[in-house]
């Protein structure tokens, strides 16, 4: 074995975190291909016990002759009753299984909003107006301009029309016409590319956080496409990046309710009235980082939506940490002391973050992890508990879980610490810088547009396993899991049209 | 009151649809570095289309267009800044221009029946550099709708960028774009040319005026700011400009001389006429022309930036004030104003530079012959031609300013305007002066009539 030999630390080998020192034998090449045997072994074990066991039964009925046959029949006449109840019990117990059994919750499509190209801000301009409003000081200036040169973000983000005034003309009405460019926009394009009709919506569920008006955003909706008078709808507010996520919870959790129906899921934010004008520096980073952007998802448990359908919702993980004050107080939105409102991000995010990602993972792991890692995790866990060694705990590698990873955009950093901490390789966090990149921080939406760049990319097979992370203020983890079903192509009109030949674009600074 | 006719409806940057590649810098000839304290205004007014549009359309599709247009102009969206021999140079970042819009109550024909300076200024938006240049957009465009119809477009720059041909010809690519149309002809951005060393002929006596001439300007630009200017516009039908034309050839010595341009005829008339008018009563004032160089040079008339020259009129021991021997005079100096000519001077500048540029418009009178511009075939709604344009080149002090351009094409091919900008009281000496009066030109534009 090749436990002793080359130290090929190279990136061929597992990625290792570096802080900690392991075992040589760990960084060699081999021991890859040793894993992932062991991984093959385990994950078609019970196949090949079967094959054992097929061939025994195969050898007794081929010894089998008419009077074994007949002793049988026999027995199966004296013990009738038994039989009949027997059976009676299995088809009553399978009706009940089938009956309870969670029905599938398809996505049929799902569409995301790209704005006009007059809306898109460059770095001049962002510094430009920032100046001209007269509402920053020299330092918030350059705090900002800082933040956003490190930020990730290109030059064709979008900031709403209020914003592109000199003076800015953040308004309510400025507000609701933001939001009903981007959700209209994306529904628009959504019922254009799977022809559902309006009164087959069973359910609706909107979720934006920064903007709640009265009627709501769905009543906005109902109102614009005319939907049926019966229809569920609900609004979702102030729940942050990861509200995305939960609203496609509930909608999963309606659609086990409400047989035979569509369900649409709209997310946004809304930047109009949340830019910050003062000078406190952690509420700055908001104005650098957030931009326009929305998603609409269109949901179905219909039995025949399966074959038009791109992806299967396999779990959905919900991880709350607000019972903690410090990650309850991680994302604020508060007046600073003249008055004025602002996000504001606390220092230890990034750790924090690190925490409910943990959290999340140890619920969603023995969900979708295969058992040869499920296996090294719990044995991993059982050596340090009970024989106290010191053995680093076993990170599960999720590369064998998932195919693609969709990790909300929120910055730079989170990106790179998730990049970290589950071992991914750049091209798993491809779709999440480009998106950054292009679109920026859409708050609950982004999760779209990365799988939409993935789909844009063509590397969406059939049976691939796609692993949405969205974190946001409370502070939450949420994640849900997907199936693509067939070998999934862009639909019409994706955001990323016209530009993804451009991409990867290498993000430099 | 005029305060109330027109408001503001929102200001806002306008950027390029296509970004700009990053890093290019674009460096001002020393011809555009010497304008750098005065600017441009132009407005251009057009009658309203039939079968009204929503309030606000016609100024959507314009920024729409705009947007489109900027993409061929990379040096108005950019930003200045010093390079490291301290000459401004704009940084190509597609930072955008500012555009305005207004709203104007009326009809522009109206508007048009009682305009005067003060109110045509409205129509035209500037803001003075800012202590940040690197903020500081150096075009600003305003489009206002008129209530009752019509339309009237505003573009001011810094003279630094763009003299009045380039200005026009945005203006035209702009509408072009607005039409749809494809644009003519894509503006040209390269450096004033070099004198060609082949060229260079030997023993060659510089033609040194037009040195002198800016050495002085240079040396004596103390602008003089107590008299209030205002400026009137008067047109000149074809015929009339063809009397004017042969007044100035019939008493002639030499009757082989060639005719002289409207241009040299209108100089010469204005040049008697306000003479008279600043009660001068041997000779004529001090007076420069100004003339498009883009031709004499050999430039491509796209050719964007500053090519306009100054050079200096004199007329010595004038007993009379004739109109001929003015006019003669001018086309002399215009005819000497050659490509080796204005070589000279630009390698003159070039050597002699100093970094406060002086303000071009402050010692003498200025005659600019403006008849290059052809901004009378933009079309921003289809078949819609401007129904009047102006000029403006500020600040003014000293004893003023004429702008001669071409009037509207039903005027006749000979037809002109001519914007005049002098201290109040003789504007109105001015409009009532016999020679001047001869000629019947109409008044587009006259003496503030808001008596506030």
């Amino acid at each position: 074995m090749s436990s002793e030999s080359e130290r090929t630390a190279t990136s061929d080998g597992v990625q290792i975190h570096q802080s900690r020192r392991l075992p040589d034998f760990l960084q060699s090449v081999n021991l890859k291909y040793v894993k992932l045997g062991y991984h093959y072994l385990v994950s078609y074990l019970l196949t090949l016990c079967l094959v054992p066991l097929m061939a025994v039964i195969l050898i007794q009925a081929s010894q089998l002759n008419p009077d074994d046959l007949h002793l049988l029949w026999l027995h199966l006449q004296y013990n009738l009753v038994s039989v009949v109840i027997f059976f009676v019990v299995l088809v009553f117990g399978s009706t009940v299984y089938i009956m309870t059994r969670p029905r599938s919750v398809y996505l049929v499509d799902y569409s995301c909003y790209r704005p006009p190209s007059h809306l898109q801000v460059k770095f001049h301009q962002f510094m430009e107006h920032s100046k001209l409003t007269g509402d920053f000081d020299d330092s918030s200036l350059e705090f900002q301009r800082r933040i956003l040169q490190r930020s990730g973000l290109g030059e064709e983000t979008y900031v709403p029309e209020a914003m592109h005034y000199l003076p800015p003309r953040p308004s309510m009405s400025a507000a609701r016409e933001e939001a009903e460019q981007v959700m209209f926009g994306a529904l628009d394009n959504l019922f254009a590319n799977t022809n559902v009709k309006a009164k087959d919506i069973g359910i609706l569920v909107v979720n934006c956080s920064l903007f709640n008006p009265t009627p709501s955003l769905s009543a906005m909706i109902l109102n614009k496409y005319k939907l049926r008078g019966n229809i569920r709808s609900f609004n979702l507010g102030g729940m942050g990046c990861s509200a995305g996520v939960i609203a496609i919870d509930l909608a999963k959790d309606l659609l086990q309710v409400h047989r035979n129906t569509y369900a649409v899921v709209v997310s946004t934010e809304n930047i109009t009235q949340n830019w910050y004008f003062g000078n406190k520096k952690s509420m700055l980073i908001p104005n650098c980082l957030f931009r326009v952007g929305g998603s609409a998802v269109l949901l179905s448990n219909k039995s025949s939506d399966r074959r038009r359908a791109k992806y299967k919702l396999v779990h959905v993980v919900r991880t709350h940490r607000g019972a903690d004050d410090k990650a309850f107080r991680c994302v604020y939105q508060e007046q600073d002391d003249a008055g004025k409102t602002g996000v504001s991000l606390s220092k230890d995010l990034m750790a924090i973050a690190g925490g409910a990602l943990k959290a999340n993972i140890t619920t969603l792991g023995p969900l979708v992890l295969p058992i040869s890692e499920q296996l090294l995790f719990f044995s991993t866990l059982v050596t340090k508990k009970l024989l106290n060694a010191k053995v680093k705990p076993y990170i599960p590698d999720f590369k064998l879980a998932f195919d693609h990873f969709c990790i909300h955009a929120g910055g730079r950093a989170v990106i790179d610490e998730l990049e970290k901490n589950l071992q991914l390789l750049p091209t798993h966090v491809e779709a999440s810088r480009m998106t950054l990149h292009r679109f920026g921080n859409t708050s609950s939406s982004s999760i779209w547009y990365e799988l939409a760049y993935t789909e844009a990319k063509g590397r969406m097979r059939k049976r691939n396993r796609v692993w949405q992370i969205a974190f946001g203020s409370g502070f939450k983890c949420n994640s849900a899991v997907w199936e693509a079903l067939r070998n999934v192509k862009p639909s019409p009109n994706s955001p990323w049209e016209d530009c993804i030949d451009k991409y990867p674009v290498q993000i430099v600074a | 009151m005029a305060e109330n006719e027109i408001m503001y409806v929102c200001k806002r940057t306008v950027v390029s649809t296509k970004p700009v590649q990053p890093g290019k810098h674009h460096p001002l000839s020393v011809l555009d570095r010497h304008m750098e304290k005065n600017h441009l205004r132009v407005v251009c007014y057009y009658k309203g289309p039939r079968g009204q549009e929503e309030a606000g359309e016609i100024t959507k599709r314009l920024r729409e267009s705009l947007s489109e247009v900027l993409t061929h102009f990379p040096i108005m969206t950019g930003r200045l800044i010093q390079n490291d021999k301290g000459h401004w140079m704009i940084k190509c970042n597609d930072a955008g221009v500012r555009m305005v819009e207004a709203r104007a109550k009326g009809n522009v024909e109206d508007w048009l029946g009682s305009v005067d300076r003060g109110r045509e200024m409205m129509l035209v938006h500037w803001e003075d550099m800012y202590y940040k240049p690197y903020f500081w957009s150096t075009f600003y465009v305003q489009v206002t709708e008129f209530e009752e119809g019509g339309l009237a477009i505003g573009l001011s720059c810094i003279h630094l960028l763009a003299d009045p041909t380039c200005a026009t010809m945005f203006i035209k690519a702009w509408a072009d774009t607005t039409l749809p149309r494809k644009m003519l002809a894509p503006p040209f951005f390269d450096p004033l040319p070099p004198r060609r060393p082949g060229n260079r002929i030997p023993n060659h006596k510089p033609y040194t005026a037009l040195i002198d001439h800016y050495n002085f300007s240079l040396h004596n630009s103390n602008p003089s700011t107590d008299a209030k200017h205002t400026t009137i516009t008067l047109a000149f039908s074809d015929h009339m400009v063809q009397a004017c034309m042969d007044m100035t050839l019939s008493s002639s010595a030499t009757p082989n001389k060639p005719s002289p341009s409207p241009f040299e005829a209108l100089a010469g008339l204005f040049w008697v006429c306000i003479s008279k008018v600043k009660s001068l009563r041997n000779g004529l004032l001090n007076m420069s022309i100004c003339l498009d160089a883009r031709k004499v040079l050999g430039l491509h008339k796209a050719f964007f930036g500053n090519c306009m020259i100054y050079n200096k009129v004199h007329l010595d021991g004038l007993e009379e004030h004739k109109l001929s021997q003015a006019a003669r005079a001018i086309g002399e100096v215009v005819a000497k104003m050659d490509s080796e000519g204005i070589m000279d001077l630009i390698e003159w500048l070039e050597q002699n530079e100093s970094l406060t540029p002086p303000l071009m418009n402050s010692c003498d009178l200025i005659c600019s012959n403006l008849e290059v511009v052809d901004i009378h075939s933009s079309e921003f709604i289809e078949k819609l031609r401007p129904i009047q344009v102006s000029y403006y080149v500020e600040p003014v002090f000293g004893i003023g300013q004429v702008l001669i351009f071409p009037a509207l094409p039903g005027e006749g091919p000979l037809g002109r305007v001519a914007m005049v900008t002098l201290p109040e009281d003789e504007v109105i000496k001015l409009c009532e002066d016999e020679l001047l009066m001869q000629f019947s030109p109409t008044i587009l534009m006259g003496v503030n009539r808001t008596h506030a």
